[in-house]
């Protein structure tokens, strides 16, 4: 057994060796590769981005469904292959991914579009597609007088309605953030934020996974989430009940943003891409009912179904500077596991 | 049998698995040595040696709460199933040819649906809006709604479903090839169907039982989906922990530990089974 063991390590080697040898096949010209939130973000880019980044540049996209930490650990395991030519990440993935530096530049004199956007929105490696904004999604029919401030979720009734969700995602990290600075905390120090936790533990309705979310809400195990007005309004165009609220100290906003993948072998066709998400033509389809993403472009008209009525509204909202929060991110998630769970 | 001929047929053997074992061996156990490498490294580019991610594990009450958590689950799924397998099995075996037919599809039908669409069914039927919750208050049982979901009882109740089919299809197999006429002679000799069951069934049915308990041993400690979806943020196992540690905090050295970790503790489960196996052969 030990000479076939052996023999058998031998080829293995060899084919190894041979597998990692293997061109990679070439792309046809004119294609690309870009990663996409799964669910709305990827019904709304197959039906309105794909059409006329082919249509206008003659461009087939491919798109590789994955939400944002996914994508960055699938290019960091890629080492250096990229498996895809475009990002789209929230402010935290993102920050991770440019330590980890995994951007290319961003050429924003290829972007015909670029003019159109306000000032701070293209950045050397990203450009900001959509805005997200995050605050308290309630059932209007159970809960006639909903909480206004973060604080308010942990009274009752509110808080036997709620539910929770941890730092894994963007939107759940800068909800907490916020109720811990409502606790007289601070995004460095979110210690307000876990003692309440713990205390309202025993009473909250749910405490779950992000994606587990509006299945909840849908099935009436949750009445209460923090989430963006997105999901919210996606909710609602299944005929859920759902109403949104800002807290009174604000909703959250941050950004969306694509970036080019380093490394990527398509780099003209990824700022064709880019170009044609902001440009006019894509972002008023793309804030339409039921994609409802909060656009960027200055040409374009909020439509009524957001839950924000301007741009200006939204320069005035809450936001996180991320490169404070990540290096404690991991820190958080460590001590959320611990002291939340049974 | 000489042993040229022995020899030979070994041979023809080591070829005929050779596609497949070297494909196990490139695609398999090279990503595990990978794996193994990685859970002594100081970052996720293989660099340097530490065992500093095996002590934080190890040396973390939590984490080893975790574990015996994933187990525990492992093992409490493989109790109910049997539970349930039994009587079903027994049912089985006693139907007419058609019937079996009939039963079988039963028991093959939550293996035709996905496992995300099972256990978000299960959503359905346990939320405090759901089927379970209504029939119990309209049946007066209960006069609020029970919180099944992100529970243990209520991921042990999905689990059980999810995974009844590879418990049942082994043990119906086994329980099929018995010989009807030693239940006979069992009874006819005078013992109880209890004790007929106790002392002939249960014995003869035992190989198809472990094959069962270590398939559903396996897939519960290992139901990402389930434990996730069901289970919730509050409870943690495994799988769940090597997610996270792998793909939002990037720990790829602390993930592997937990990935090596759940490895090693499936296959003790497993072998623990197998071990069983053979105890009850020679006793």
């Amino acid at each position: 057994m030990t000479e076939l063991t052996r023999r058998a390590a031998l080829k293995g080697a060899i084919a190894l060796g041979a597998a990692a040898s293997l061109p990679l096949p070439a792309r046809a010209s004119g294609s690309l590769s870009a990663a996409i939130y799964p669910g709305t973000w990827d019904e709304a880019y197959r039906a309105i981005v794909a059409p006329q980044l082919k249509a206008k540049h003659g461009i087939d996209v491919a798109f590789d469904t994955l939400w944002a930490v996914d994508q960055v650990t699938k290019v960091r395991a890629a080492r250096g292959v990229p498996p895809f030519d475009c990002f789209v990440l929230d402010p935290g993935p993102a920050a991770a991914a440019r330590q980890a530096g995994l951007f290319d530049t961003i050429d924003a004199s290829k972007l015909s579009n670029a003019s159109k956007l306000p000032a701070g929105l293209i950045a050397p490696d990203a450009v900001t597609v959509n805005l997200q904004v995050v605050g308290i999604c309630y059932n209007p029919k159970k809960i006639p007088n909903p909480p206004k401030t973060w604080a308010q979720l942990f009274e009752s009734p509110f808080v036997e309605r709620l539910g929770l969700t941890g730092f894994q995602t963007t939107f759940g990290t800068v909800s907490l953030v916020e109720m811990a600075k409502a606790f007289g905390g601070s995004a460095t120090d979110i210690e307000p934020i876990f003692k309440k936790l713990k205390e309202v533990l025993p009473k909250v309705a749910a405490v779950s996974t992000p994606a587990a979310l509006p299945g909840l809400f849908q099935q009436g195990q949750i009445d209460i989430m923090y989430t963006n007005t997105n999901n919210a309004a996606t909710l609602k165009a299944r005929g859920v009940d759902i109403a949104f609220i800002a807290p009174e100290s604000g909703a959250i906003t941050f950004s969306t943003t694509l970036h080019i993948v380093k490394g990527s072998e398509n780099k003209d066709a990824a700022h064709k891409y880019i170009d044609t998400v902001i440009a006019a033509d894509a972002q008023s389809k793309l804030q339409l009912s039921p994609y409802n993403m909060i656009p960027v472009n200055k040409d374009v008209k909020l439509s009524d179904n957001l839950d924000v009525k301007s741009l200006d509204e939204v320069a005035k909202m809450v936001t996180h500077d991320w490169n404070v929060i990540n290096p404690q991110r991991a820190a958080w998630i460590e001590r959320f596991n611990k002291e939340i769970t049974k | 049998m000489s042993s040229a001929a022995t020899g030979e047929r070994m041979g023809v053997e080591w070829r005929l698995a050779a596609p497949l074992g070297l494909t196990y061996l490139a695609f398999f156990a090279a990503p595990l040595v990978i794996l193994l490498v990685m859970s002594f490294s100081v970052d996720d580019n293989l660099g340097g040696f530490t065992i500093a991610s095996w002590v934080k594990f190890w040396g973390d009450p939590f984490y080893r709460g975790v574990v015996w958590d994933t187990l525990r689950l492992g093992l409490v799924a493989v109790a109910v199933t049997t539970l349930f397998a039994y009587p079903i099995a027994l049912l089985f075996v006693a139907s007419s040819p058609g019937m079996q037919r009939l039963l079988l599809f039963i028991v093959l039908l939550p293996l035709l649906t996905s496992v995300v669409i099972r256990t978000f069914a299960w959503i359905v039927i346990l939320s405090r809006e759901g089927v379970l919750n209504q029939a119990l208050l309209a049946l007066g049982l209960t006069s609020v709604p029970l919180n099944l979901l992100q529970t243990e009882l209520g991921l042990v109740i999905a689990l059980t479903q999810i995974e009844m089919p590879l418990m049942l299809l082994p043990l119906i197999t086994v329980m099929g090839q018995i010989d009807p006429s030693l239940s006979d002679a069992s009874r006819a000799l005078g013992s109880s169907r209890w004790r007929t069951f106790r002392k002939v069934i249960v014995p003869l049915s035992l190989p198809g039982w472990i094959a069962g308990a270590t398939l559903v041993f396996a897939s519960a400690t290992t139901a990402f989906i389930s434990q996730t979806v069901i289970g919730g943020a509050r409870l943690v196992y495994l799988p769940t922990l090597i997610w996270q540690q792998a793909m939002v905090v990037y720990n790829w050295p602390f993930a592997a530990v937990a990935s090596v970790t759940l490895l090693v503790a499936v296959l003790a489960g497993v072998s623990a089974f197998a071990m069983l196996g053979r105890f009850a052969r020679t006793s």
